[in-house]
């Protein structure tokens, strides 16, 4: 696991690339899935994608995401866009210990989400190399697309850690006719 | 039992239906209207959306079944025809069609008559308004009576059918809700404009068509060998506003609707 406060500054400090190793010390296990976890993500501003790239410390906005630029994938964050509320109304409290406190969790309470780089994960293992950075490049979703831009002070999460399962469900393939 | 479509599958008479439906909500201004439901979601304060948790299907379930219930009482009396029923469709964003042709037909604007589907009221006070404004430019159109705005982007960046089955490969009901809800962020995002921003994506009538589509996945999945019912913990939880529970979205046959199969070609 990864902090973001951990995180160096990329290009033009517009992405933020982590030292995330894998395999780590531990021997390589095999693995059908692996899932880039990321937690503690706010969504308070604006909505935002971030792209993930594997071993391409240099990736910006303008990168392609092919998988000879270590494109993995990306996620996205439906924002608010600010706080519309009065002082106060959008801070998160902590979490309540108190078992009578039915109240619902505050709206912009931050989430888990995951990117599967199953793929681009097992295209560095086959070359004979090793994960040695994932890069995170933050783009803006504003509401106008010619406004979209590198946006490195929306990524907002606590940690970044890589997940590897061995599952036979992986493969397998759903219909949805 | 309500029956919910593809959108490019409806027939022109539904077509109609829906648009009238829509329309006939536009002009009231009460609980009945469109404003108040499409304010559940965001503004005005309190915002009772859930996103970025494992409440976000059932939540969202519970919200289109109470919008699907309003449409349809005030296109009845509109019509004054106690018989006609409104379905909201769904939007196949994953689907060859939509990848060539971006936000379908039925909910773009036309040359020669306003298209109610185009584009809705945005029904906030002034105070609001100002900050939708200054926080969210290009999300809603100027003027004393606003309304929603897209910018949507090219067709073949929305979610493919290879991501939508590899949600439908979940084993988990919380694995397969994030998978499915970070699509979802994806395709609001991709429109643009009002959608783009939770406060008021659901003023923009494709919100509802959006979240049929999400609604649907989520019912192919229950339907198939790895459907899971959530958490029981979670069963018994409120969905407020609505006087529904967790329980009580998860038989989509109790709450008087179902989805059509999917019709190719």
């Amino acid at each position: 696991m990864v902090t973001l406060a951990a995180a160096r500054a990329g290009q033009n400090d517009q992405t933020r690339v982590l030292d995330l190793a894998f395999p780590g010390d531990a021997e390589q296990a095999p693995f059908s899935r692996a899932d880039l976890v990321v937690s503690g993500v706010g969504h308070s501003a604006l909505s935002y994608e971030v792209r993930v790239f594997l071993n391409n410390p240099d990736a910006t906005a303008e990168t392609p995401r092919s998988p000879e630029q270590g494109y993995g994938g990306r996620y996205t964050v439906f924002g608010h866009g600010g706080c519309y509320g009065d002082e106060g109304h959008c801070d998160v409290p902590a979490a309540s210990d108190d078992v009578t406190d039915l109240r619902p969790e505050h709206p912009l309470t931050p989430f888990t989400t995951y990117v599967t780089i199953t793929e681009a994960l097992q295209r560095v293992l086959a070359a004979g190399q090793v994960l040695r950075t994932i890069t995170l490049v933050p783009v803006s979703l504003t509401p106008r697309r010619a406004d979209r831009a590198p946006a490195p002070e929306l990524l907002d999460l606590d940690d970044v850690s890589l997940q590897t399962y061995l599952t036979t469900t992986d493969a397998a393939q759903v219909t949805t006719a | 039992m309500g029956v919910r479509k593809n959108v490019n599958g409806l027939t022109p008479a539904e077509l109609v239906e829906l648009r009238d439906a829509f329309d006939a909500s536009y002009q009231l201004a009460d609980d009945r209207g469109y404003g108040f439901h499409a304010g559940i979601h965001g503004l005005p304060l309190p915002m009772y959306c859930r996103h970025g948790s494992i409440l976000f299907l059932p939540w969202h379930r519970a919200y289109l079944y109470f919008f699907e219930r309003a449409l349809t009482d005030v296109l009845r009396a509109a019509r004054g025809d106690q018989t006609v029923r409104v379905s909201l469709p769904w939007w196949d964003w994953s689907s060859d069609a939509t990848h060539s042709q971006g936000v379908p037909t039925a909910y773009q604007a036309t040359d020669n008559a306003a298209n109610p589907l185009s584009a809705g009221p945005v029904v906030l006070g002034p105070s609001d308004l100002q900050l939708v404004r200054d926080n969210l430019p290009g999300a809603i159109s100027a003027g004393d009576d606003p309304v929603t705005l897209r910018d949507p982007d090219d067709p073949d960046e929305l979610p493919r059918q290879a991501t939508v089955a590899r949600a439908l490969s979940s084993t988990t009901f919380a694995g397969f809700s994030q998978i499915l809800e970070g699509i979802h962020n994806g395709v609001h995002g991709w429109v643009g404009g009002a959608m783009s921003a939770v406060p008021i994506a659901a003023f923009d009538p494709i919100f509802w068509a959006h979240h049929s589509m999400i609604d649907r996945l989520w019912y192919l999945w229950q339907l198939s060998p790895r459907g899971r019912n959530p958490p029981a913990s979670l069963l018994d939880r409120a969905l407020p506003p609505f006087p529904m529970t967790v329980r009580q979205t998860l038989d989509i046959s109790t709450l008087g609707y179902e989805y059509a199969a999917q019709v190719i070609g």
